[in-house]
């Protein structure tokens, strides 16, 4: 069982993603290993993105208290995790965000959802 | 104590005066009888006396108190264990033939709470190293016990709990500490810190504030033996830097390094930049970075009553 980590700089298709497993397969074989391609499965999709604008994490975090967490000396994002959509968003104060999620859908809803929470704390505005 | 006889029939044997069987004795603690209202008969006789055995006067203060028997109790954070536990023996009586000592080791007690036992030892040392209050001590405890019950924590190292429990309990004090500065009094990672914070945060559910400049100006001029002007002179320097917002995204210790550093340029005690950085835990080229950011506007961000030792347009370029 392999898990890939595929690099994609187009809009995922499942066909696409399918393909570029294939070719990692092949690849492995090349090396010597035995290997099957069966049941292949997206586990986990991570998506980049950047607002127009930059944000204030300190403003929302504040706003968002339990469910956003930002901890500067951890880490410089403000991780915000969207329990029934099961993504997380990692907000940074340029103003890009790192989605994860479980599928494309799930990813995509998630930036639609942060949005205008992240719109309220921008940074010429919220100071 | 024995309990008054009443009308009503008790499984206990009833002790009442043969004259007035329906009176209430009145118990007489000091003397250890119960007396009879009625008559004054003195129905009961060797009742154990509750009072203390000898008498202790409040202005001399002896090493042991006669009247406790025991250690102080901690019944919030034990699980109120009574359990006796045998000593070091002190006479000759205690050693056998070949020196070493009959009864060596002490029962194990409450082996269900020994590692908790463990753990707040280890807090209490690694508190006492950085100098923490009793308040921030006994914060610590009762978060180390709420986790070590929840159980969700289990697989983790037990120091590594107790050492985010300790980063928990001085943030919630409103004195926090770096993890760096946790990080040297315990022998965890400060990855590994920082894992265990989070977790502990979602286990008990709570939530805690966003560490600030401020916080750590105090601390950290103290150190560096800078004097009351300066360390002024560098919280309102980070204060103005954040809110104007010359340094986003940096860490609140770095922009305070930073601050500090220029304070301290701009004052006759100058400090080095890996001075600072020790102190603070920065790295020295990231007071440099961040100093970068605040220099342009550093006109502005002096308070107005600071004297300058160095003028503003002489402080140091990096």
């Amino acid at each position: 069982r392999t898990v890939a980590l595929e690099d994609w700089s187009l809009t995922p298709l499942n066909e696409e993603a399918k393909l570029g497993a294939r070719r990692l397969a092949r690849c492995l074989q090349k090396l010597g290993f035995k290997v099957r391609f069966s049941a292949f499965r997206v586990v986990n999709v991570l998506a980049v993105c950047s607002m127009p604008f930059a944000v204030h994490l300190v403003d929302f975090t504040k706003n968002n208290r339990p469910i956003a967490s930002y901890e500067p000396e951890l880490h410089p994002a403000a991780t915000y995790r969207i329990k029934n959509l099961k993504a997380t968003v990692q907000v940074f104060s340029t103003g890009s965000l790192t989605v994860t999620g479980p599928n494309v859908q799930s990813v995509a809803s998630a930036v639609e959802y942060v949005y205008p929470l992240l719109y309220e704390c921008q940074k010429p505005r919220c100071k | 104590m024995a309990s008054t006889s009443r009308g009503e029939s008790l499984a206990l044997p009833k002790v009442q005066c043969p004259n007035h069987p329906e009176a209430l004795l009145v118990e007489d603690y000091r003397a250890g009888d119960m007396i009879c209202p009625e008559c004054g008969l003195v129905v009961g006789d060797r009742v154990i006396d509750v009072g203390s055995e000898w008498r202790t006067f409040s202005n001399e203060k002896a090493l042991k108190d006669p009247s406790r028997v025991g250690d102080a109790q901690n019944p919030l954070l034990n699980g109120g264990d009574l359990t006796t536990m045998i000593s070091r023996g002190t006479g000759a009586a205690s050693f056998d033939e070949f020196g070493n000592s009959k009864y060596q080791n002490r029962r194990t007690m409450s082996s269900s709470d020994r590692a908790m036992l463990n753990a707040f030892k280890e807090i209490s040392t690694m508190a006492d190293r950085i100098n923490l209050p009793r308040n921030i001590v006994d914060r610590t405890n009762n978060l180390f016990k709420q986790v070590y019950e929840q159980k969700s924590l289990k697989g983790r190292a037990n120091d590594a709990i107790a050492s985010a429990c300790l980063y928990i309990a001085c943030r919630q004090e409103g004195v926090p500490r770096t993890f760096k500065e946790i990080c040297a009094v315990s022998r965890i990672s400060k990855k590994e810190i920082g894992r265990c914070f989070k977790l502990i945060l979602k286990a008990l559910e709570t939530s805690v504030d966003l560490i600030t400049t401020g916080d750590f100006m105090s601390r950290f001029c103290s150190n560096l033996g800078l004097p009351k002007q300066v360390q002024m002179a560098a919280t309102f320097i980070a204060r103005k830097a954040v809110e104007l917002d010359l340094v986003p995204g940096r860490s609140p210790i770095s922009v305070a390094a930073a601050a500090i550093y220029m304070a301290s340029q701009a004052s006759a005690e100058k400090k080095t930049q890996k001075e600072i950085g020790d102190i603070a835990g920065v790295a020295d080229v990231t007071i440099r970075q961040s100093y970068r950011l605040i220099y342009p506007r550093a006109a502005e961000l002096f308070p107005p009553d600071f004297k300058f030792d160095t003028p503003v347009d002489k402080l140091p370029q990096l």
